[in-house]
């Protein structure tokens, strides 16, 4: 194993144990927006990880993952937030 | 702006069709692509003061807005990175309304982008009226709100000013 | 002159350096958004922190495979990025305002009373706009 594919294993990690503290905050979250906003983040962390995973192998074609999350994220998390204005009241 | 469309899509085209059809004598990889896409931009921006007279000044501006915002953007992130790290806050957190210079819809879109892209400041809403915008921000020093707003409007309002007027 | 350079070690190393930047970027973020005390701050502070870490691990991704059509995927997803972060933060701030959550207790809000007094008063506007439905 090359120092190279090392460094992309650790980077992996540390973005896993990032996912593993905004979970933690998912989990207290004391409101909804909280959540929300964790969603967002989460949804960074895994095109992330796609993007490093597709460095670690070298096949171009998950980074088409990468793109249909990237939109589909956004559209999730506007939803979510667009429902809470329209229901709170 | 739509000049700016046209050329970068002329551009685009261009390089694209000088790595596949012609005989390029530099090696197929990205800094090749951006650069021979960048060169066919720049002879097109060369001859645009005969159309579109504005345009040969905007660009230059463009891109000094562009790398304005890159700076502003790594500059706080780093300020927000050493108060996460260092155990006590030294945030100074308020809710400024921020008087408007700018009118249209577009230049309203950038500089809430803008706002919101710099870690450290939030912006919430536009009045009704359009004469304020609400923004959370967490660093005024030592109280003096009118120098926070000053520096907002200095920073970004007065480059996309100089851009779209 | 460039015959006895290994431009793929090259390629590699920058690219490990870039990758490691956004980890460590990203990390700050995830610590303060177990840390800070209020929700605005932790919305305005963690989540361009986040944007920033991720351009700098595509950026990273894309020196190293440094083809033409995988830099324009890659500048496709840090687009699309710093397109809809700043609206997705934009419509989930106010969606907090509206919905009354606290603002932290050093928090100036001097100038933003006005704005509040006004969004909490008008519950009954919006009952009247969902009759028409």
């Amino acid at each position: 194993m090359s120092l190279f594919s090392f460094t992309l294993i650790f980077a992996m990690a540390a973005l896993s144990i990032c996912l593993v503290l905004i979970g933690i905050r998912f989990a207290l979250g004391p409101s909804l927006p909280d959540r929300i906003t964790c969603f967002d983040l989460f949804v960074a962390n895994i095109i992330g990880i796609v993007a490093i995973y597709t460095e670690l192998t070298g096949n171009k074609d998950f980074i088409d993952v990468a793109i249909i999350l990237s939109l589909f994220g956004f559209l999730g998390s506007i939803s979510f937030a667009y429902y809470l204005l329209k229901s709170s009241r | 702006m739509k000049t700016f469309i046209v050329h970068f899509l002329i551009a685009f085209v261009g390089s694209y069709l000088y790595f596949k059809y012609g005989d390029p004598f530099v090696p197929y990889n990205a800094i090749w692509a951006v650069l021979v896409a960048s060169f066919i931009m720049f002879l097109l921006w060369l001859t645009s003061p005969t159309y579109h007279r504005s345009y040969f000044h905007k660009l230059p501006r463009a891109i000094s807005l562009f790398v304005f915002f890159l700076k502003e953007l790594v500059v706080a992130n780093f300020r927000v990175a050493y108060d996460i790290l260092t155990p006590n806050y030294h945030m100074n957190p308020a809710v400024l309304a921020v008087p408007l210079t700018v009118t249209t819809d577009l230049e309203i879109t950038l500089l809430a982008t803008m706002i919101t892209l710099t870690p450290g400041s939030l912006m919430i809403d536009v009045s009704a009226d359009r004469r304020f915008i609400y923004m959370h921000t967490l660093y005024v020093k030592d109280n003096d709100v009118e120098s926070a707003k000053q520096e907002v409007k200095d920073g970004f309002e007065t480059r996309i000013l100089k851009l779209t007027r | 002159m460039f015959e006895n350079i290994n431009f793929l070690l090259i390629r590699e190393i920058i690219s490990s350096i870039l990758i490691i930047i956004g980890v460590i970027f990203m990390l700050i973020a995830a610590i303060g958004l177990l840390r800070f005390p209020d929700f605005y701050i932790r919305m305005s502070a963690i989540t361009k922190g986040s944007t920033l870490g991720l351009g700098l691990i595509l950026t990273g991704m894309g020196t190293y495979f440094n083809e033409a059509d995988m830099l324009l995927k890659v500048l496709l997803i840090i687009g699309f990025t710093f397109l809809t972060t700043p609206v997705a933060a934009h419509v989930i701030g106010r969606t907090a305002v509206r919905n009354k959550i606290p603002f932290w207790g050093p928090t100036d809000l001097e100038e933003f009373k006005d704005y509040l007094r006004k969004e909490h008063s008008t519950h009954r506007d919006h009952e009247r706009d969902n009759k028409h439905l």
